[in-house]
């Protein structure tokens, strides 16, 4: 495309024609070559600018590009760092909030069962009514018996006495009754009392271990069914919200992973820019042969016009294995040896050695 | 932090090599050719490693590995020769001249860490 390794052809004479030497001919025909070499060098020159200039561009680039992979690795480690502490103190509040409507849930079913005992001690108060009751009943006809026989008895009154007797007696078991009532008055207000204030065991239910069987070893009521709801709503909060966070640990995991990969790329991609000397190195060299034939073109033109001596034209013609011998690269070898059809010694010496 | 001399004509390979040892955590000092590079270290730099071309103008990197063995307290110093230099000749040249180790550009940044972890204790 370029002409690059194009064999120059030459069209050859109709017929072979006597030598000819004409040195004012060779040397005008010769004369531009000299300022043609100043340009290629020129642009061998703008070459090597070109791509260092491109080269150094891309180096800053690369590692504008790798400044970025690390801030970003940062900012996904601080990501991290904070969703992990959310989920902690979510789980943490969540074991809280699960032991606090489990101690509730224990509270109400409690209290439930002490209400329903002291329904029962309400009934039983019933009995001792019945018999005051009855008391009453019974001393009331005495009374009047007694009120009769006083009557009737005027004077004598053996008959009251033993209806007085009676009466005593009865008095005494109403009295017996009425202690009985009081007592038992007494006992179910302070029960009622401790049903309503008493809560210490919510706090003693929070710290222990959130067994959901085992508060619920009675009948369900209303307060505790809605409690259950509370905390089955929370679990399934407390789910969805793990999995969110765990979702974007992991994301936050990958976009760390791709960005410690992005990094090495940059490093392996900045340790390749050393293309860019090995290939100035080459064009110097292709740059100093173009001089040496600038040389010995100008060395051609000084002989033709009688400026140079032939010893020193002589002496000065650069044969291709000195071109060869100022190579420094096994590739440039390489090549040198395909164009000029010559075999090349191959060194198979280690690209990294340690002496 | 350890710290590495690198000597190299081509600023090209200068900033590369630089930014792949500073990212590395190294300490880097450069110069563009040996006699600039031997100025510092006779002007009391101690680097822990040197990393040097071979072809450059005013001191090739072979004479300034030699200068630099006759320095005090550098006679230790591990030098790496870097360059495109692959004759067999040239690194026979470098190793009696004082060289520690020669890396043939292009080097991966992997391999020339590896050889740097090798040539300089606890880097």
């Amino acid at each position: 495309m370029f002409g690059w390794g194009r064999k120059l052809t030459r069209r050859r004479p109709a017929a072979v024609e006597p030598a000819r030497a004409d040195g004012e001919v060779i040397a005008r025909a010769l004369s531009p070559l000299p300022a043609y070499c100043d340009v290629m060098t020129a642009h061998l020159k703008d070459i090597v600018d070109y791509t260092e200039e491109s080269a150094m561009t891309t180096l800053g680039r690369m590692e504008e590009v790798d400044a970025l992979a690390g801030t970003m690795a940062g900012d996904v480690a601080s990501l991290a760092r904070a969703v992990d502490m959310t989920q902690r103190q979510l789980g943490e509040m969540s074991e809280s909030n699960s032991r606090l409507v489990l101690g509730l849930i224990r509270y109400f079913a409690q209290r439930d069962h002490r209400m329903a005992e002291l329904v029962e001690e309400v009934r039983g108060l019933n009995r001792h009514v019945a018999a005051i009751d009855a008391v009453s009943r019974a001393t009331n006809i005495l009374a009047l018996n007694a009120k009769i026989e006083a009557t009737r008895a005027g004077e004598a009154g053996k008959g009251f006495s033993v209806v007085a007797d009676e009466v005593r007696e009865l008095a005494e078991e109403s009295s017996k009754a009425a202690q009985d009532i009081g007592s038992s008055i007494r006992e179910l207000t302070n029960r009622l009392h401790l049903a309503i204030t008493d809560d210490s065991s919510v706090e003693a239910d929070m710290a222990a271990e959130f067994d959901l069987g085992s508060v619920m070893t009675g009948q369900e009521t209303a307060v505790t069914r809605r409690l259950l709801s509370v905390v089955e709503t929370q679990r399934r909060l407390g789910e969805m919200f793990d999995e969110v966070l765990t979702d974007t640990v992991n994301a936050a995991d990958q976009v760390s992973r791709t960005s410690s990969a992005l990094t090495h790329s940059t490093t392996e991609a900045v340790g390749e820019i050393q293309s860019q000397d090995i290939s100035r190195q080459m064009i110097e060299h292709v740059g100093t042969a173009v001089e040496e034939v600038q040389r010995q073109v100008q060395d051609v033109v000084g002989y033709t016009r009688g400026e140079t001596a032939a010893e020193d034209l002589l002496a000065g013609v650069q044969h291709v294995d000195e071109l060869r011998d100022r190579h420094v690269m096994a590739r440039q070898r390489a090549s040198h040896a395909a164009a000029t059809g010559t075999a090349v010694a191959q060194t198979a010496l280690p690209a990294i050695e340690l002496f | 932090m350890k710290t590495i001399m690198l000597v190299d004509d081509s600023a090209t390979m200068l900033m590369s090599i630089k930014s792949v040892l500073v990212k590395a955590g190294y300490g880097v000092e450069t110069a563009s050719h040996g006699k600039e590079a031997l100025t510092k270290i006779t002007g009391g730099l101690r680097p822990d490693l040197i990393i040097s071309d071979v072809n450059m103008p005013q001191m090739d990197g072979i004479t300034f590995t030699r200068e630099v063995r006759k320095t005090a307290g550098m006679r230790f110093t591990p030098i790496l020769m870097l360059t495109t230099e692959s004759e067999a000749g040239k690194r026979a040249e470098g190793k009696a001249a004082g060289a520690t180790g020669w890396l043939v550009k292009p080097v991966q940044s992997d391999q020339l860490l590896g050889v740097i972890k090798q040539v300089v204790p606890g880097a």
